[in-house]
């Protein structure tokens, strides 16, 4: 098609009776969804290739002696496509018919009820009572290894999984076997997908309920969930997810299309890692006063109590800044170094890095990156020194030390002992848990997590993205660039940030390398940094 | 909008007579007095006669062996309209889907019924029942094996070789 110069980029065809023009090379499915038409589709995946064989896409074509598969049948000039013909619908019909010879019709007890295109499709356009009186055959389930049950009587043979391990992950580790019937997709003998780093995939491809992860088995209803926009906090190659929670707790995470980042792909190592947005035990009040002076104040007091003591400190400052902070709260914090009447001595994040990366051979722009925190990159360009061991420790000696004012921004004292900060002037600590090294600490400030606020992070590829609020803070927990952004406002005699697109807007005015970006450019897709910045 | 206004025109003072109103009225009593209607019961020892249709509370229905026929579905909580049901679900030692907690807040409850009409294999029903009576009011939530306790008779809120009433 691209060898021929004289033809149009474009084609215009007729489907359902409604002129379409799409750019040449558009498949009937494709062309069908841009004016709002879904073809039912199983093995066709937009991340996979296209083998045709699922034979539920079927479309009449005016002209073609039988029906097309729409999935791989290209637009072309003139075209008539029926998808909602008579001839289609009886096909397909016939199509889901034959699915459900052996489909057990267990969606009461099946995880993927509620999402399960099976359903779908035989719940719009399926016969109302079935004709089989022969026996179903069973398989029962297999455990696949990794995070992955396969349910074999569930599977409509669309082998997704099978294209996926073998074109996107590289490692055919699942096939079909036996035929007709009786066929089911498999591993290879023993060589289960445990270890295979993006095996969690094919249970998102999974039209059906036949591939389920085994950490969300009944866990929760399809319908029960809440979807969140958001950014996977795992590693800082920010892939797009979406939070599912229910009863304010996450539940699991989905990854959610941008074929700039991750395409339709997370890896399972950001996938499994999420239980900790659910951990109880926060803490719950701001509370003032060193040792035994400790008391709960509420906000009003502990910021004032606080702004008298920022604006009368002595001594340089150091900041400790977390990378799992968003981009609105570290630079807040830089921020309020600048405000004091000190020098900022130094300003460190720490980061627990993964001996290698992990990428993913089918889609080279995701990859497992080695930081496995979400801001690494943002946190250096808002002019945080990277300090620590590569297990995100160690690397706070000279602040626990240190003599001046200490600002902790995040859980950044797990691993310090009770002494830490002993000689310091002043010791503040924004934090989501209480920790034995706060004990020293003047104020402690509860803090919202990523999960909790919204905000943005800045990507290994040097890109800003955007994540929304999912869960509910507990009662005090404030965002960290709001009490942050209160701090630095009170000390400049200006109006505290109100939002965090305001305190995006203070910090991109602040960062060159966030120049002339705005919270809408950023959008829920992310926006590149402005490149000499980023590698200047 | 205009109120149409009835005036009633009572008799004069003096002129009238009730006694056409009393002798009908004792007339009901004597009718009583000699063909007596029985309304009332002697609850508890007797007992009334449930509508077919009557709705009460809960009841599990369980396997021979005892497990809860319930497969965690989710329906009931999802239909539910006053949310009254707390359902968490689990897999048992056998690998069969199974509530692990099954809770219904009977207070809350409206008795509508749809938690029975939606359940796919007919595990949770609405019961000919109406002696509720507790000492406190945390034992109206009714937890699993309470309702699989529950022995009395449970609704038929359809005929079941009608299922759609044709």
């Amino acid at each position: 098609m691209a060898d021929n110069g004289r033809k149009a980029e474009t084609v215009t065809l007729t489907i359902d009776g409604q002129e379409v023009t799409v750019p040449r090379g558009t498949s009937l499915l494709h062309a069908a969804e841009s004016m709002g038409t879904e073809v039912p589709h199983y093995c066709y995946h937009p991340g996979l290739s296209a083998p045709a064989q699922c034979r539920i896409c079927l479309v009449e074509v005016e002209g073609a002696p039988k029906l097309q598969p729409s999935c791989v049948t290209m637009a072309a000039d003139g075209q008539v496509v029926h998808t909602d013909s008579t001839a289609a619908k009886r096909m397909r019909q016939g199509v889901l018919e034959f699915y459900l010879v052996n489909h057990p019709l267990d969606c009461p007890i099946c995880d993927m009820s509620g999402e399960c295109k099976l359903q779908d499709y035989v719940f719009d356009e399926g016969r109302e009572q079935g004709r089989g009186r022969e026996p179903k055959r069973i398989f029962g389930r297999d455990d696949f290894g990794g995070d992955v049950l396969y349910y074999g009587d569930r599977c409509v043979m669309c082998t997704r999984c099978v294209r996926f391990m073998d074109e996107v992950a590289r490692d055919s580790r699942l096939t079909v076997v036996e035929r007709g019937s009786r066929a089911v997709i498999d591993t290879f003998f023993d060589r289960g997908l445990e270890g295979a780093a993006f095996a969690g995939n094919v249970v998102d491809i999974c039209p059906v309920g036949a591939l389920v992860s085994k950490d969300f088995l009944h866990k929760a209803r399809a319908w029960d969930l809440d979807h969140t926009p958001s950014i996977c906090p795992n590693c800082s190659h920010g892939c797009n997810i979406e939070l599912h929670t229910r009863d304010n707790l996450v539940q699991r995470l989905k990854p959610r299309e941008n074929q700039e980042v991750n395409g339709h792909w997370m890896c399972d190592y950001g996938r499994a890692n999420y239980e900790w947005m659910n951990r109880p035990g926060r803490l719950e009040a701001p509370s003032v006063g060193r040792g035994s002076d400790r008391r709960a104040a509420d906000w009003r007091e502990a910021l004032e109590l606080l702004f008298g003591r920022l604006s009368a400190a002595e001594g340089d400052v150091a900041l400790v800044g977390s990378a799992g902070c968003s981009n609105e709260a570290l630079a807040a914090l830089a921020a309020l170094g600048d405000e004091m009447p000190g020098r900022v001595a130094q300003s460190v994040f720490r980061s627990p890095r993964a001996p290698d990366e992990v990428p993913l051979p089918g889609f080279p722009l995701l990859v497992r990156r080695r930081d496995l925190v979400p801001n690494a990159d943002g946190a250096a360009l808002l002019g945080f020194e990277r300090a620590g061991s590569d297990d995100g420790e160690g690397g706070l000696e000279e602040v626990a030390e240190y003599g001046g004012v200490v600002i902790v921004l995040g859980d950044e004292l797990a691993d310090q002992g009770e002494d830490f900060g002993a000689n310091n002037s002043l010791f503040v600590y924004l934090g989501t848990f209480d920790s034995a090294a706060a004990a020293n600490a003047d104020f402690v400030l509860p803090i919202t997590t990523f999960a909790e606020e919204e905000g943005s992070f800045v990507n290994a590829q040097g890109r800003v993205q955007r994540f929304q609020q999912g869960l509910r803070p507990p009662d005090s927990a404030r965002p960290a660039w709001l009490v942050l952004g209160a701090l630095v406002a009170a000390l400049r005699g200006e109006e505290t940030p109100g939002s965090a697109p305001e305190a995006f807007a203070r910090l991109a005015a602040a960062h060159p390398a966030f120049e002339g970006l705005t919270w809408e450019a950023v959008g829920d897709r992310g926006a590149a940094l402005v490149a000499e910045a980023v590698h200047g | 909008m205009a109120i149409s206004v009835k005036v009633m025109r009572r008799p004069e003072a003096g002129r009238t007579s009730y006694m056409r109103a009393t002798l009908k009225g004792m007339s009901l009593t004597f009718r009583h007095m000699i063909r007596p209607t029985k309304v009332t019961l002697e609850y508890p020892e007797e007992q009334p006669e449930l509508s077919p249709r009557w709705r009460g509370t809960h009841r599990m229905e369980v396997h021979a062996d005892g497990r809860p026929k319930c497969v965690a579905c989710g329906l009931c909580p999802t239909v539910c309209p006053a949310n009254c049901i707390r359902l968490v679900g689990g897999e048992d030692d056998q690998g069969n889907r199974y509530p692990i907690v099954y809770e219904i807040d009977e207070f809350r409850c409206i008795f509508c019924g749809m938690c029975q009409e939606v359940c796919p294999v007919e595990a949770i029903h609405v019961g000919q029942h109406f002696e509720n009576a507790e000492y406190g009011r945390e034992r109206f939530v009714y937890d699993l094996d309470r309702l699989m306790e529950q022995d009395h008779p449970v609704t038929l809120l359809w005929d079941p070789s009608d299922p759609r009433s044709e």
